[in-house]
């Protein structure tokens, strides 16, 4: 049940015209609005936030981390953070956004705390990596095996290369703004894709031979000079 | 060899992907890449490696565009911390990320911890039911583990453990335990609202002389003297809290 609260400041409506008159429901307002209301004590507007958002946060953290206790704890610490610097949130970018490098952030302190550690990988629960596909029921089966592969592929390559190919090939940042993120070189970010790609591609081959069979290739095989240039 | 002295493809070892990918990222020097090319485009196996991994990144842009369902128990659990956080905004509880009281934990280590107890016991708690304590009865309680210096779950004991118990609990946890459900935080702050010293310092679940129960700590005269209560009517959604017994204990400085 979503319960009606008046809505402070004007309306600005995201995808649909205007906002009704008088009282509405949290599913009504966009999520400057809601974060406008956090800001101001409401005390539910950031859950509101949160739960809207929350199946791309976990399929951030979870292709970032590997292991669902450690993409749980991220993105703990990643809501606890947004949560409390909700008022040095800047209007003119996307909440999404904010939020989003939140969480990436959170799973690259985890992964360099774990690395400080350097602990053994944990073992392989298959009970555990069924449920990460997501419940039955909500997608087809092949959408859930896909995703499993690509999950279990991603925790077989070193953190480095996953954590680079996540925010570049996955999550779709630049070079350049993946090396802000990651703190280092873009050329050590276009390193580690590469050498992330070379390792994932075996443990891939079938998904791909699938795919190739089940549909038309989505990108059209390029020759080695098209793809690079030519000197 | 060929007319500009590179050997051809035939007379090659096949590239290893790492180089293929490399080649891909335009990271090889120049020679070296020209050579890679060469040999790519004169080599069947090497050109499909090459496309392979132009697909891969181009299925793994695909699957990156897909949402992944959070598992029920984790959403559950971070609707909680994100509830217990509403509440500590609201309380007179200062409170500071985990990051700072990792970074920082001599410098803010007294008003710190009991800000770090709550959210951090909320933690162990989600977590712990999340990850740990899938197993245990529905609707039963789980024992406290001794190994623990903060109860998990709701601890059973009798009345007359409550005030050690209590004590214990609040010394281990930095001085400030809030702990249990959005629903049971909310009656117990109901509950310290109404009374002379509304200063939440402890909020347990346990079962206490074998009924549900929740045990409250209010600030007394000082921030070592804590006035304990127990009673019944939190647990329930929307319950008012119905006192059944009290004690006060002192913690003792650490």
């Amino acid at each position: 049940m979503t319960p009606e609260i008046s809505r402070i400041g004007p309306p600005e409506p995201v995808g649909q015209p205007a906002a009704p008159a008088g009282p509405v429901s949290y599913d009504q307002l966009d999520d400057h609005e809601l974060l406008r209301l956090h800001v101001a004590g409401n005390p539910d507007a950031f859950g509101y936030l949160v739960r809207r958002h929350r199946d791309r946060m976990w399929a951030v953290a979870i292709r970032t981390l590997g292991e669902p206790e450690e993409a749980a704890d991220a993105l703990q610490e990643a809501f606890i953070s947004a949560f409390r610097r909700a008022d040095s949130f800047r209007g003119d970018a996307k909440v999404t956004t904010w939020l989003h490098r939140i969480v990436v952030n959170a799973c690259l302190d985890r992964i360099r705390r774990r690395q400080v550690r350097a602990a053994d990988p944990l073992p392989e629960d298959e009970d555990r990596a069924t449920e990460l596909a997501g419940p039955a029921e909500d997608d087809p089966a092949e959408v859930r095996e896909r995703r499993l592969d690509v999950l279990n592929a991603l925790k077989q390559i070193n953190s480095d290369q996953r954590s680079a190919l996540v925010l570049v090939d996955m999550e779709g940042y630049s070079i350049e703004e993946a090396a802000a993120i990651l703190g280092c070189a873009p050329g050590t970010v276009k390193s580690r894709c590469a050498r992330g790609r070379a390792r994932l591609l075996p443990l891939l081959r079938h998904w791909q031979t699938t795919r190739a069979g089940a549909e038309a290739p989505d990108v059209p095989a390029k020759t080695a000079a098209e793809a690079v240039g030519t000197e | 060899m060929t007319d500009s002295g590179l050997p051809t493809s035939e007379h090659l070892e096949h590239l290893d992907p790492d180089t293929i990918a490399d080649l891909i990222e335009n990271l090889l020097p120049a020679p070296e890449a020209h050579r890679a090319r060469e040999h790519v485009k004169a080599c069947p196996d090497c050109q499909q490696t090459f496309d392979a991994l132009l697909q891969l990144s181009a299925d793994l842009a695909d699957e990156g565009r897909t949402d992944i369902p959070m598992p029920t128990d984790v959403a559950e659990h971070l609707d909680a911390v994100i509830v217990s956080e509403s509440m500590l905004r609201s309380s007179t509880i200062g409170v500071h990320s985990l990051a700072q009281i990792r970074e920082e934990p001599r410098r803010h280590l007294p008003k710190l911890l009991g800000a770090a107890a709550a959210v951090v016991v909320v933690a162990a708690i989600g977590v712990g039911v999340v990850f740990a304590t899938k197993d245990n009865a529905p609707g039963g309680t789980a024992d406290t583990n001794p190994t623990t210096v903060v109860p998990t779950g709701a601890p059973t004991l009798s009345t007359s453990d409550v005030g050690p118990d209590a004590q214990r609990w609040l010394e281990n946890s930095g001085g400030t335990l809030l702990n249990g459900s959005a629903d049971e935080l909310a009656c117990a702050k109901n509950f310290a609202s109404g009374r002379p010293n509304p200063q939440l310092r402890l909020v347990q679940p346990a079962k206490v002389d074998d009924q549900r129960a929740t045990v409250i700590g209010l600030q007394g005269a000082s921030t070592q003297d804590i006035q304990v209560f127990v009673v019944t009517g939190c647990s329930e959604s929307g319950g008012v809290a119905d006192p059944f017994y009290d004690t006060t204990v002192t913690l003792r400085n650490r």
